[in-house]
């Protein structure tokens, strides 16, 4: 297991190396240059060229991309040409709330989504299950800035139950920072339980007719004996995937969500370096967002192995 | 909070305890309650966040909004757009040639670090301003010299007399503030300045959050526009990005907020209905204008760009971009009555929208059919409805159009190529001086308007000192841009922002300012 795990994160590697190079290009075929946005209506052409000097975008393209995997080798995401800082700060003092956000969302999504999944899958064909079904298609369509709109509406400003926007006050403690993730997170763990709702049932279904389900049933096992302990575990593997997959999504940043509840997170970081044209942002925040994408689907690979014991690396 | 020893001195296991306890319980709920009752502090939900903190590194306005509150500059507009000082005690000597400025500054006026101003400051702040800012460096090429002419005193002396110097210098905009020398630095890491709020601290995309300078030496004038006494009644501003509108006006409803800048248009009634918050216009906030490209092209021939002002209902793209009329001003005069320069020189040819007379004009240039490219971007939503109509009217006129839709960003940089756009939709804030905006007055700027009747008009305008003739002058330099279309100025626009009822004492201006501004219970 250990070579085979080596050599996933030789793989991993090279897969970073290729994500590296499409970020560096592609950031770099889109027009815009972020020394004139910076400098304004005023600036000249000289002082264009001055600035694009300083940030060394004078350099040919090539050169300027060996030099970024050498401080990429070395740890150095860069540092940022709008927010004058390092760019692994930038996203350090953005993690907080990107992190707690989907770690929420997540949490409500499967609290909501791998019950309601049980109970159409038991129930298939039936009125509940037509219902789960229904609400489910009716979640996964629902754009979330829409219903962030509305739960802003509904509870921040008629019923004042909960803070409209941001990530607290100067000087906020954790506790209330954390609470003004609770509409965006119940957001976002709605529109995402929609797949959970989806997959749970499917893989149960699949597992239901098999015939280690019929045996249990013949020995006489409760209902719900039959489903949550011999059902459930063996349809697991793909609500993991799906889980999982939500999880990277939403640590990768839930762009609209974040900007609508005026969150600051990583989406939010990258969208405003997108507009501005501000390359190492955009070029260090999506390599850390892909690092975790990769790890979190290496981290479920190894959740497999758990789950369902005939898988094995 | 004390943690429990025991009689040898070490810590016992439960006042360790107690002791996290606490600490985790002082983390977890924070200051105490009765810290915010006795301070005022205000929520200002802004559009975004500052790219900068530094008022010269960056000419965003939204920079310069929050920052204005740290830094004064020496001179600044009143209500009237008449230029006084601030940090000069009084308006400068001008020599007879008007090449040098003598200014004297205020005395006993302290920095936030406790040292008092003097002329030095003043030298350096002026000397980095002409350094970095763009409005500093076009200046630089007329600015002989900046010196300091005793502990209060500093000299400009000027190549060529410079009449807008002094608007130049009260810009709100690659502001030329006045900064402790010693915190002057390539990026700046220290705020001292002198206004009435000092920097306290900057967590980007949360908020920037500024408090009261207790040691604030205002001016005793009463406050008139940006002039006069300035007074901190609010302890601590906080200075929040908010980029989606939606959340702004749901915010200043909710009370969350008690000022909410730039809201959409759309949102008017909703915000004016409101209870506890007041729908506010600053009108003229800005104008939209569309220059053309003089330089290569269908539009490098005057009378095809005297079609394409024949041709334009500017009434309707203002009504496409804004909806309501009170939104807008349809006016062809560049400067409103009031100001010094408004003219009516040559304003009937402003609004023409008469695309038979565009025809016989585009007949007369021989115009071969090459499409006018229309470069605009929907990062402006009233930039892209404004190209949507303007489309319309030149094809009724007999044009060829092209759109070209693009982010902002790939707008900014394709604009300085002229083989790329003939036509592109921009606007400005409101600014008190023509030399101020739009920058195609100047040289070089994206439109490459250069012309023999430009150059003199504007040779007359700039030659001359003396406030009262330089709007008659103005209105020559209005009349040469209706005859040679450097650009269209279609109208004014206002903004509109959402004010708490509790919030007391807040003028509209074009850069939201909340001193003199107060918060009730």
């Amino acid at each position: 297991m250990w070579l085979k795990l080596g050599q996933r994160l030789v793989s991993l590697m090279i897969v970073m190396f290729l994500v590296a190079t499409m970020v560096f290009f592609l950031t770099r075929l889109a027009p815009g240059d972020p020394a004139a946005l910076m400098l304004g209506d005023q600036a000249t052409a000289e002082d264009i060229a001055q600035l694009r000097q300083v940030y060394g975008l004078d350099k040919p393209i090539l050169v300027q991309f060996v030099l970024w995997l050498k401080e990429i080798a070395s740890g150095n995401l860069g540092h940022s040409i709008f927010l004058q800082r390092p760019v692994i700060q930038a996203i350090a003092e953005r993690a907080e709330p990107t992190f707690f956000l989907a770690l929420f969302s997540v949490t409500i999504a499967a609290l909501v989504g791998i019950p309601a999944g049980i109970v159409s899958a038991v129930w298939r064909g039936r009125p509940v299950d037509q219902i789960v079904s229904g609400l489910a298609m009716l979640a996964a369509n629902i754009p979330s800035f829409w219903l962030g709109l509305i739960f802003i509406q509904l509870f921040a400003v008629r019923l004042g139950w909960f803070p409209v926007a941001g990530y607290g006050e100067p000087g906020a403690p954790f506790v209330e920072r954390l609470a003004h993730l609770a509409l965006p997170a119940t957001v976002l763990g709605i529109v995402n339980s929609a797949l959970i709702v989806r997959f749970t049932r499917a893989s149960l279904l699949d597992v239901l007719s098999d015939d280690y389900v019929r045996t249990a049933r013949s020995k006489g096992l409760s209902e719900a004996r039959v489903v949550l302990r011999h059902a459930f575990g063996n349809a697991l593997v793909p609500i993991v995937t799906v889980v999982a997959l939500t999880a990277a999504l939403l640590v990768g940043g839930a762009i609209v969500t974040e900007t609508v509840f005026g969150l600051p997170g990583i989406g939010n970081l990258v969208v405003s370096a997108v507009l501005r044209r501000d390359y190492p942002v955009i070029q260090g925040a999506l390599i850390v967002v892909a690092a975790v994408y990769v790890l979190i689907n290496l981290l479920t690979d190894i959740i497999y192995t758990l789950a369902d014991p005939r898988v094995r690396y | 909070m004390k943690t429990q020893r025991d009689r040898t001195g070490a810590f016992t296991r439960r006042g360790l305890g107690l002791a996290a306890a606490g600490v985790a319980a002082s983390v977890l709920l924070g200051p105490s309650a009765s810290w915010a009752q006795e301070k005022t502090s205000a929520n200002l939900a802004m559009i975004g966040e500052p790219q900068s903190l530094d008022p010269m590194a960056s000419t965003a306005d939204l920079v310069s909004i929050i920052m204005q509150h740290v830094y004064e500059p020496l001179f600044t507009f009143d209500s009237h757009s008449a230029v006084q000082p601030m940090l000069a005690a009084k308006s400068p000597e001008i020599s007879a040639d008007g090449k040098t400025y003598t200014i004297e500054i205020r005395r006993g006026v302290k920095f936030h670090n406790g040292r008092e101003l003097d002329s030095e400051d003043v030298v350096a702040s002026l000397k980095r301003w002409v350094d970095l800012t763009p409005r500093g460096k076009a200046l630089a090429k007329s600015i002989t010299s900046i010196s300091a002419k005793g502990p209060s005193t500093v000299e400009i002396v000027l190549s060529e007399p410079q009449p807008a110097l002094l608007a130049h210098l009260a810009l709100p905009s690659g502001f030329a503030v006045i900064m402790a020398k010693e915190s002057i630095a390539n990026p700046l890491v220290e705020f001292i300045g002198t206004g009435p709020y000092k920097f306290r601290e900057r967590k980007p995309d949360q908020y920037v959050v500024l408090v009261k300078n207790e040691a604030y030496s205002s001016r005793g004038e009463p406050g008139d526009g940006y002039a006069g006494k300035r007074e901190a009644k609010i302890d601590e501003l906080r200075f929040i990005p908010v980029p989606n509108a939606n959340t702004r006006v749901e915010g200043v409803i909710a009370g969350q907020y008690q000022f909410a800048d730039q809201l959409p248009v759309e949102s008017y009634k909703k915000v004016s209905t409101a209870s506890g918050v007041n729908a506010v216009l600053t009108m003229p906030y800005g104008f939209p204008y569309i220059p053309t490209n003089t330089k290569q092209g269908p539009m490098a021939d005057p009378k095809i760009r005297q079609a394409f002002q024949m041709a334009l209902n500017t009434e309707e793209l203002l009504l496409a971009a804004f909806g309501e009329p009170k939104f807008f001003t349809v006016t062809g005069e560049h400067f409103p009555k009031g100001s010094p320069f408004n003219s009516t020189a040559d304003v009937d040819k402003y609004n023409k929208g008469d695309p038979d007379g565009a025809k016989k004009l585009l007949a007369e240039a021989k115009y071969d059919g090459s499409p006018i490219r229309i470069l605009n971007s929907k990062q402006y939503d009233f930039h892209h409805r404004m190209a949507l109509m303007m489309a319309e009217q030149l094809k009724a006129a007999g044009f060829k159009v092209s759109l070209d839709v693009v982010d902002w960003s790939t707008l900014v940089q394709r604009r300085g190529d002229p083989a790329l756009w003939d036509v592109y939709i921009t606007h400005s804030a409101f600014m008190p001086d023509p030399m101020l905006s739009p920058p195609q007055l100047g040289d070089g700027a994206p439109g490459w308007w250069k012309t023999p009747a430009k150059d003199a008009a504007l040779a007359a305008f700039n030659g001359e000192s003396d406030p009262a003739k330089r709007g008659p002058l103005w209105g020559k330099v209005q009349q040469v841009i209706y005859d040679e279309v450097p650009y269209i100025r279609v109208g004014n626009f206002a903004a509109l922002s959402g004010v708490s009822g509790k919030m007391k004492g807040y003028t509209p201006m074009m850069m939201p300012a909340f001193w003199n501004v107060e918060l009730t219970k």
